[in-house]
């Protein structure tokens, strides 16, 4: 492949933004999948809510307001959906636990169809956010005239410092510490006196919150409309698999991974449609476990 | 054991299933089922009986043998449109083509536990999906689908109408037999076995991944011919057949019937069919939102499905009788 440096920065920058929109939703997966051993599927369903709760708020009262309400309007859905829902599976195979968010998935994914139609819904990017990045006015190693969507690098910089951000509550708060032992061994917890219930209420929570930060500023990219959720859904679940099930490094790895396979295979469009299957199928066989998978995690 | 249980006990699922079946076009018109419907659920009675051989036994739950209802009715449809009209042929081969296909899924997806099983045949499905939609768009017809086959024969018998129905539901009572005879075989109780307790299995010295991969294989062929007859009956194939909508279906057909008792998902495919086409009138767009809230429904209250449901009543119905 003949490549340019300046092409080969622009494939670059769309890897990452794919990469970023599947890492976001895979870091919810992963913590909720490594925290409270469920197979969330209906998490393509909670970024289908937060898309068209941020679409909604955005275009009625501006960007702002869908930045302050929907991730926490999503926090709590995840928190009320754990306590409701998932807590009376716990004790279930796993099997119904899939089941059982696959039904709500649907019953989510058709109440928003009856709600919004099937049809994309325009997402209007902020005036700040809207045009193109002068790339080489930045990146002085770049020939000539390189631009690109200044709304993809935001996406790119959120997905940094929200990854950022949960990596600082895990590894520099108690509660990270806690829920980082709860996610070795939380029966162990559970004999210390921590109430380790409480706490995968709110990783739910934060799991679902993440999904709501990707909705707002993925919505206007991936497009607003039903289907979105389960077509994010089975990469996101790849990323997760293939970074290894509940490693956090791992999604964030295998998120940019899967991204830049997307990206610098777009001129191949036969390649591009099976890409992610065929890194799926080298790693589990090079790797059963993922990249960064651990011992003993559901074996 | 077997020996002293007589033909009857045995087989009694087998010859009402037969009686149900072959009567359908009788009592099927009177209860608003058009005619076309009744095969449609014969064919689908096929996917579920194997599917439950896979999930009802091993309780490995697949979201991706759209995967094999999909590449059959691809393989089927091909070979009547360049082959020949004779549907024998085709069926065979595309038994043959997604038998080979579920033995390097299954190899790869079996590796490790149900959770990984679930998500990578969901993912393997979909690249079908994709592969279909772009990669192989000169075969399958990408989004239109694939049309253009002549009318299928059975040597000289045109498949149409009744004669497609009586085809299949003869395939269906063969099959569901066959299902019923691996259920209280050897191999079928290793199956059950893998369910109930997989390590304590392995720690007797089986080999449980040989099972699973038998498991996985045998409900991959139901599909495939249940993929394959959905093209005898009507001559086209479209790329939903491949989709995850496709797959989610077949598991919320089992769930809603009843996983494990292979008579059980029969009912929930025969029920979400006829819920799908003739209730659905009064329901509109929002079908599936009520399909997806009698899902949860079941999953969360009545796991068993609506055998449970049968098992209670008859249950209460028994020990009332008693307490009198």
């Amino acid at each position: 492949m003949d490549m340019t440096l300046n092409a080969f920065t622009l494939y670059i920058l769309t890897g990452l933004q794919l990469g970023s929109i599947f890492v976001l939703i895979a870091l919810g997966l992963t913590l909720i999948f490594g925290t409270l051993g469920v197979v969330n599927f209906a998490h393509g369903a909670l970024y289908l809510i937060a898309i068209y709760l941020a679409v909604s708020i955005n275009n009625a009262l501006g960007f702002g307001l869908a930045l302050i309400l929907v991730p926490p309007i999503l926090f709590i859905f995840g928190v009320l959906m754990e306590r409701g829902l998932i807590q009376r599976f716990y004790d279930r195979p796993h099997t119904d636990q899939i089941l059982v968010t696959f039904g709500l998935a649907i019953v989510i994914q058709e109440l928003l169809k009856w709600a919004f139609g099937a049809n994309n819904i325009p997402f209007a990017i902020p005036s700040w956010g809207n045009g193109i990045l002068m790339l080489h006015d930045y990146l002085p190693f770049l020939e000539g005239f390189v631009v690109y969507p200044k709304w993809r690098l935001i996406l790119v910089v959120v997905s940094i410092i929200t990854v950022a951000a949960v990596f600082a509550l895990l590894h520099l708060t108690r509660f990270g510490l806690v829920i980082r032992a709860g996610m070795r061994d939380a029966e162990m917890m559970q004999f210390l006196g921590v109430n380790i219930n409480r706490r995968f209420m709110i990783v739910f929570g934060l799991g679902s919150m993440i999904a709501g930060i990707a909705g707002v500023f993925g919505g206007p990219v991936t497009q607003v409309s039903p289907e979105v959720g389960m077509h994010l859904l089975v990469p996101s679940f790849l990323v997760v698999v293939i970074g290894g099930m509940g490693s956090l490094g791992g999604a964030v790895i295998a998120g940019v991974l899967i991204g830049m396979a997307q990206s610098f295979t777009a001129p191949y469009i036969n390649l591009n449609t099976v890409i992610i299957y065929l890194i799926t199928v080298v790693i589990l066989l090079v790797r059963p476990r993922g990249l960064m998978g651990a011992k003993g995690v559901f074996e | 054991m077997n020996n002293q249980q007589s033909f009857w006990q045995l087989n009694k699922a087998v010859v009402l299933f037969a009686l149900v079946a072959l009567t359908m076009p009788l009592w099927f018109p009177l209860i608003n089922g058009y005619s076309g419907l009744d095969t449609k659920i014969m064919i689908f009675c096929i996917f579920l009986v194997g599917f439950d051989i896979l999930l009802g036994f091993t309780g490995y739950l697949s979201f991706g043998h759209a995967a094999f209802f999909g590449i059959a009715a691809y393989s089927t449809g091909l070979m009547l449109k360049n082959f020949s009209d004779n549907i024998i042929p085709a069926i065979i081969v595309a038994v043959i083509a997604a038998t080979l296909v579920a033995i390097v899924i299954g190899l790869l997806t079996l590796k490790r536990t149900g959770i990984y099983f679930s998500i990578l045949t969901l993912a393997f499905a979909e690249m079908f999906h994709s592969m279909a939609m772009a990669m192989l768009q000169t075969w399958t017809g990408g989004e239109n689908g694939l049309t253009g086959m002549p009318t299928p024969m059975l040597f000289d018998i045109k498949m149409q109408g009744s004669a497609v129905f009586y085809f299949t539901a003869i395939m269906a009572i063969l099959l569901f037999y066959i299902a019923k005879r691996i259920e209280r075989s050897p191999v079928g109780l290793m199956m059950k076995a893998i369910k109930c307790n997989q390590t304590r299995l392995e720690y007797t010295g089986i080999n449980a991944r040989k099972y699973k991969l038998l498991a996985f294989v045998i409900s991959a062929m139901y599909a495939a011919i249940a993929g394959a007859l959905m093209v005898v009956y009507e001559p086209f194939v479209g790329h939903e057949f491949l989709g995850w909508h496709q797959s989610g279906e077949v598991v919320i057909m089992s769930v809603i019937g009843g996983v494990g008792t292979l008579v059980g998902p029969m009912i929930g495919a025969a029920f979400m069919l006829y819920f799908e086409n003739v209730l659905s009138v009064d329901l509109g767009e929002q079908w599936l939102l009520v399909l997806g809230l009698i899902f949860m429904f079941v999953v969360i209250f009545m796991p068993g499905g609506f055998m449970e449901a049968v098992e209670r009543i008859k249950k209460r119905f028994i020990t009332t009788a008693d307490g009198e």
